[in-house]
């Protein structure tokens, strides 16, 4: 028993020693990580770290002291703490981990792994690791590169589950029924299933739009429907250029680029359902679009225009076909702009304007 | 033209006054500057009685909203006249600010 006491009392020495260079590391190298992170555009929900208490300590070293010959074989002094928001990206942040530390394989775990086939549960991946000299190192501090630490890996909904699991389960120090243990397990469970669904609806988000942007840059416009994804895919390719460089070239005015989403609900609302049918609409107006611009800017000294001009004269111009007159014209401004009293002012100065152009007697 | 600028709690007001052309511009350049180190709130531009305004103009509005944005401020229009709405509209403009 003596003997037992000093080993502890000696490792808590050696803690002690050590607590500065703990504390640095476990503040450092969250932060480290949280940049790595950002470079690899992974989102990480939280980044916690701890250090473990003397107390904590010491209660383990009374359990096990005798399996440490010192403090750099105790693994989890310094507790680091990845979560994410999606189970694939646990593995991202793994292999952040394996190209910033020397991964200990020994006793690192996959917990995620190590279930039964029937059995629910914790799910987290553990990795033990050691800043390499060739990272990282200081003259005189060797212990740098000695220290081991732990780093947990697991989603906001793993993490929510071992919370709830350690409160309701093993932090109270009672032995709970079974029928608790069960419906913890059911609910583990279900959050796999959850966090399943939620990575495979992102994999289906991101194959989508990839398959959009192929058939946005193939010109396969008339299969890709009207939504935001699309509409976004499509303004890249500059669909509206064309015709508002030929509107900026009637006073050599310098084009303000915007951004044009907001014309997406006007696009919806004038019923149209796929990219195909915004290509439609340059096509048959751009010459009327264009003798709106003449009209209204050909006999002024402006000579700076909002690039939002082209789509805008191709609406009043559809509208204006389409037989929407004045109220059409009102109700275009409304969801552009938001709906306002002036609206109808200017909705009749732009009818006024356009009603002799060639294009609404063609 | 004049420029009278006003600090409320919560927002800086310039009143704009008479035509903003390409002379007059010059002259309310150091006003815009000033709205523009109070960029990172909310600049309200009462145009009420602004009569006309010019391409001009229309960029010293245009580098205010750039300023604001990457301020993270807010830039609103408020009370435009019937003709230079017009021009506005005309311009694409109205798109590009809140407009009161």
């Amino acid at each position: 028993m003596e003997t037992k006491l000093s080993h502890t009392d000696e490792l808590l020495t050696q803690y002690r020693n050590l607590l500065p260079v703990f504390e640095k590391m476990a503040e450092v190298i969250p932060e480290r990580l949280k940049d790595f992170f950002e470079e690899a555009g992974i989102i990480v929900a939280a980044v916690e770290h701890r250090v473990k208490t003397e107390s904590s300590l010491t209660g383990k070293l009374q359990l096990k002291g005798e399996k440490y010959q010192s403090i750099y074989d105790i693994t989890d002094v310094v507790g680091i703490r990845v979560i994410s928001f999606y189970n694939d990206d646990v593995d991202k942040v793994a292999s952040v981990l394996e190209r910033l530390f020397e991964i200990d394989w020994e006793n690192s775990i996959d917990k995620r792994k190590a279930h039964e086939i029937d059995s629910f549960g914790y799910l987290s991946l553990h990795y033990i690791c050691r800043i390499p000299e060739s990272a990282y190192s200081v003259p005189g501090h060797p212990e740098l590169n000695k220290i081991r630490f732990e780093v947990q890996m697991r989603t906001v909904l793993q993490h929510a589950w071992a919370n709830m699991n350690h409160d309701t389960g093993y932090k109270s120090g009672v032995e709970i029924p079974n029928v608790y243990k069960r419906n913890l397990s059911r609910l583990a469970g279900m959050l796999e299933l959850v966090d399943d669904e939620f990575s495979r609806i992102r994999q289906e988000l991101a194959d989508y739009r990839r398959q959009v942007q192929k058939l946005v840059a193939s010109g396969n416009l008339d299969e890709v429907p009207l939504d935001g994804d699309s509409f976004k895919s499509y303004l890249q390719i500059g669909p509206f250029d064309a015709l508002m460089y030929r509107i900026a070239s009637i006073n050599q005015a310098e084009i303000q680029p915007v951004d044009l989403s907001n014309f997406l609900p006007l696009f919806k609302a004038m019923g149209f359902h796929t990219l195909g049918d915004i290509n439609k609409l340059i096509k048959e107006y751009s010459e009327a679009a264009y003798q709106i611009s003449c009209f209204q800017i050909g006999l002024t000294d402006i000579d700076i225009l909002s690039s939002s001009v082209a789509p805008q004269n191709l609406c009043t111009a559809c509208i204006l076909k389409r037989g929407g007159g004045s109220l059409g014209l009102t109700w275009m401004l409304d969801v552009l702009n938001g709906p306002s009293e002036v609206n109808k002012a200017m909705a009749e100065f732009l009818l006024e304007q356009t009603k002799d152009l060639p294009f609404m007697n063609q | 033209m004049t420029v009278t600028i006003e600090n409320t709690n919560d927002m800086t007001i310039a009143h704009l006054v008479g035509r903003l052309d390409t002379p007059t511009t010059a002259e309310v350049s150091p006003y815009f500057e000033q709205l523009q180190n109070a960029a990172d709130g909310t600049v309200l531009l009462d145009c009420k009685d602004l009569t006309y305004i010019a391409s001009s103009g229309l960029r010293l509005f245009l580098s205010l909203r750039k300023v604001s944005i990457a301020k993270g401020g807010k830039v609103i229009v408020k009370s435009l006249s019937n003709d230079v709405r017009q021009v506005f509209m005309i311009t694409g403009f109205l798109n590009l600010f809140e407009i009161q």
